[in-house]
Formats: structure tokens, sequence, C-alpha cells
């Protein structure tokens, strides 16, 4: 019996997230060429960081252990990846919570994290068709950059956590509305240093080694340079290499983590949560 | 009757005072965001340059000097004319631009005026403290190369605002999107490095087609007694680009249909 309840519950899970990202995906679509706006944003910056490293590499053949073909491809990989993790989930949170909507979801019979997540799918998928996939083919057949995984199927795994890790913690962020009512400032301080220690700006490796230390207890590499790392094949960080499977692994417990202090923080907001009739 | 445009222009900026003192939290720490997220972006820089190696035939002043002119650049463009974009944006999407079309006043005008930005004032702190870090390490500076920085700053802000005024005329025909800066700060990011290191056909475009090398590299150049006449030849395209941005904004204007808001 228990068995049987527990296949109930993952099928009736399985139809909310997939009745919830076609309707996200729908509605997107109908705005596709916003997502499209990647395909002139990506590769003019990667043309930016193509000049950059070109003159920066003219005098070295390696800089902290990377050579330029492994940088340039480190650059194409992050973006890539950056379109198949983008998540909005605080900004969404915290409108809701600022304008009284978020009373129509605490009456639903889902839990609402639950349902972000599957909006994030939804619209991910629209990412991964409209962002990820004309960006591929342009560093590709364009720029000549590598984008062949070492290992496809780790590179899956850490995308899929990364993605996680990336929704986990922009929910954490978007419930401190429930506190602020206006977070637009906190918000703007946790992506300033996302987009910084997340290693989107320059591989982390080129930080100081004493900050690189420090990293290895903080979530933001988790989100980008890991699974960009697990592409490549490589990972080091503060002189420690690891293997694969050990670092995708210490990014799993990290995205557990993630987990577990969102249903912490969302428990403490649903103490505050007050509604009128939104 | 003709408009006071300047008292219209200081009533705005009070009142955009007035709506920031409303949400002061917000307000204040959006501002040192901006200052620290600003004192932050010559980061790539430091690193480099902290790696031992760096841009050719440039200290890392030089550069830093460059990424000062850009941020100064951004935060007072960010104040005057970034708001555009988005008031305009709303009034598209709402169909509430007879609002401000039916004023005694002119459109564009109204627009920039009531949308001043004080938060911008973080960004402009954050870049006079690079500014001044970064003159302050790149030797002596005469009274002549003051004048030549001024003047093609001046025509950076040009770049800036012609910017502005293009991405708010694209959106009324791209509805909603909110990806439109998106475009054209990838194409600003040419302009936050020494030209040297472009392309001659990357260095032509961000120099005469979309001038954002005036944003940040020429002024810093000018400064640093590295002024050519090309740079100075550059001003042209600069006033060329923001006239175009103002007519293509009235001319999108003209086009606007409205129902009634």
């Amino acid at each position: 019996m228990v068995g049987v309840e527990i296949m109930n519950y993952i099928k009736n899970k399985i139809q909310v997230v997939k009745a919830v990202s076609m309707v996200t995906y729908k509605e997107w679509s109908a705005y596709r060429t916003h997502s499209m706006v990647s395909i002139f944003v990506g590769p003019v910056y990667f043309m930016v960081q193509y000049f950059i490293w070109k003159a920066v590499y003219s005098g070295n053949s390696v800089l902290n252990g990377m050579e330029l073909s492994q940088i340039l491809t480190y650059f194409g990989v992050t973006a890539l990846i950056g379109y198949l993790t983008m998540d909005f989930a605080d900004w969404n949170l915290q409108m809701l919570v600022r304008t009284g909507k978020f009373l129509t979801f605490a009456l639903r019979p889902v839990h609402h994290r639950f349902f972000a997540l599957s909006q994030k799918i939804g619209h991910r998928i629209l990412g991964l068709l409209f962002e990820f996939l004309p960006c591929l083919f342009i560093f590709v057949f364009i720029f000549k950059v590598n984008m062949i995984p070492a290992s496809p199927g780790w590179t899956v795994l850490s995308i899929v956590l990364a993605f996680l890790m990336n929704f986990y913690l922009n929910y954490i962020i978007g419930l401190t509305a429930f506190w602020l009512v206006q977070s637009t400032s906190i918000r703007r301080v946790y992506q300033l240093l996302l987009g910084i220690f997340s290693g989107g700006l320059i591989p982390l490796v080129f930080f100081p080694v004493y900050l690189q230390k420090l990293l290895f207890f903080l979530p933001f590499q988790y989100v980008s340079y890991v699974p960009t790392m697990v592409f490549t094949g490589k990972y080091s960080l503060a002189g420690i290499k690891m293997g694969i499977p050990e670092i995708v692994g210490i990014q799993a417990a990290a995205v557990l983590l993630a987990a577990l202090a969102s249903e912490a923080v969302y428990r403490a907001s649903m103490k505050r949560f007050t509604g009128v009739g939104a | 009757m003709k408009s006071n445009y300047p008292g219209i222009y200081r009533e705005c900026i009070k009142v955009s005072f007035a709506t920031a003192a409303t949400y002061r939290f917000n307000f204040v720490l959006n501002a040192i965001i901006m200052l620290v997220s600003n004192v932050l972006f010559p980061l790539v820089t430091i690193l480099i340059y902290g790696s031992g190696a760096g841009f050719p035939g440039w200290s890392f002043y030089e550069v830093l000097l460059i990424q000062a002119v850009f941020t100064l650049s951004a935060g007072i463009s960010g104040a005057l004319f970034n708001g555009i974009l988005w008031v305009t944006m709303r009034h598209i999407i709402e169909g509430s631009l007879e609002i401000v079309l039916i004023k005694p006043v002119d459109c564009l005008f109204y627009l920039v005026a009531s949308t001043f930005e004080p938060d911008s004032i973080g960004l402009i702190a954050g870049g006079c403290i690079m500014f001044a870090i970064a003159a302050g390490n790149a030797g002596a500076i005469s009274l002549l190369m003051w004048l030549q920085f001024l003047a093609l700053f001046l025509a950076g802000l040009l770049v800036m605002m012609g910017i502005s005024f293009i991405m708010a005329a694209t959106s009324f025909k791209w509805v909603g999107n909110s990806r439109i800066p998106e475009i054209f700060e990838s194409i600003k990011s040419f302009g936050k490095y020494p030209q040297s290191i472009l392309n001659k056909s990357a260095a032509a475009f961000a120099a005469f087609v979309i001038p954002v090398a005036m944003v940040g590299c020429f002024p810093a150049a000018a400064l640093l007694g590295k002024a050519s006449m090309p740079m100075f030849a550059a001003v042209i395209p600069c006033v060329l680009f923001a006239l175009s941005g103002i007519f293509l904004y009235k001319y999108m204007i003209r086009l606007y249909e409205g129902v009634g808001g």
C-alpha cells in the first residue's frame, strides 16, 4: 500500500511539473524574441572576451594553468550553461509578496517552491531551444570553439545540479521580501556576488589563493564554475585538484544544503505572512 | 504659452529625490551597491595584471583610467537618460502615452526629466573614486589634456544619450522586451578596454559606427596624452549618433497610435 501511495505521489508531482512547465513554455513562447536577444548578446560578449584574452596571452602561453584555447572554451561554456540555468525566481517571488498575490499561491495545494521550479523548467526549455542551441552553433561553427564535453554524463548531472542550486539560492533571496517588502537592493547585492564569485567574469583560479579557499565554503562556484570545469574534465581551485565524481558529489551535497536552507527560510517567512484577499 | 523647461526639469529632480526618500533603505542600499559594483567593475583588469599579464602598451593605471571614465559616463548618463527606456516601455504596454502627449511640453523632454534616477549617484561616486586613483597614478596632466578630455567626455555622453533614446524608440515596436538594454550593454563593452586590442574592423565600428570608444577609451587617451586625430574626428559620428537617437524617438512618437490611455 505504501508503495502505491509513493507511486501516486510521484505521478502527481510529475503531472504538476509537466502541466506547469508546458503552460510556462507556451506563455513565454509568445515572447521568444526576448530569448533570442541572446543570439546577438552572447556572441558579442564572446568576441569582447576573445579580444581581451588574445591581447593578454600575446606575451604568455599559459596563465594560472590555462592556455588561450582553454580560456576561450571556458567563456563559451560558461555562457551556454548560463542559458540553461538562468533564473529569476527571486524577482517573481518578491513581486508576489509585494503585491499581495502570494496569497493565491498560499491557497493552492502545491508548494510554491515546487510550482516555481516547474515554471523554471518550462522557461529553460525555451532557453534551450532559442538561446542555448543557436549560440552553441555560433560558438562551434563561427568561433571554432571546442564544445565537446570531456565526460557528457557528469557534465549533464553537474548542469542539472547548477540549475537547482541557482534556483534554491534565488528562491531564498526572493523570500527576503517577507521581511523587506522591497527587496531589489538585496537581489542586486546577491547578483553582484554571484556574478563575481561564480566564475562568470573570469575563471576563479585567477583570484588570490585565500579567496579561492573561501569560495569552497560559499555556494557561488557551484552555479557556474563547477559545471564549466566538469565540462572541461579538470577541476582545480586553490591549488586543490579533484576528480570529476568527487567535485560533482560535493556539488550535490551543496545543493542539498541549499534546498534545506530554502525550506527553513520558507517556514520562517510563512510565520510572517498575512493575506488580505489579493 | 512658452513652457518653462529649466523650471520643469528642476521640479522633476526634486520629485525624483522625494520618491527615493520614500524607500530610503532601498535607495541608500541601491546607491551603495552601484558604488561597490562599479568599484569592482575593473576586477577582471586587476586580476589580469595581478597574474603578471596585461594589455600590451597599457599600464594597469592607464586601463583603470579608461574604466573609470567609462563608469563616470555611465553614472551621469544613467541619472539623466536611462529612465526613459523603462517609462516608454511601460507607457507602450499600458497604452498610456497619451497622458504625456497631451501635456503642453515636449514629450521627449518631459520623459527624460521625469525619469531622473537619483540611484546613479552611487555609480558617479564609484567612478569618481576610480578616476581619482587612476588619474593620480597616470603622470602629469596638462591643461590642454584636461580640455581635450572634457570635449571627448561630452561627446561620449552624447553617445550614451543616443543609445538611451534608440533603446527607448525600439520599445515602441519591440513591445515589453526588457532585454533591449542587454543588446547595447554588450556593444558598450567594446569601449571599456584599450582599442588597440581590437582588430581593425571592430575598432572602426567602435569609433565611427556606434562610437562606444568615445565613452571610455578616447577621453582617457586624451588625459594620457595619447589622443590622435581620428579620435577627434570621431566626435562627428558621436553628434550624428545622438541626433539620430532624438530623431528616431520623435519619429516613433509620430507613429504611436493611442486609443485613449
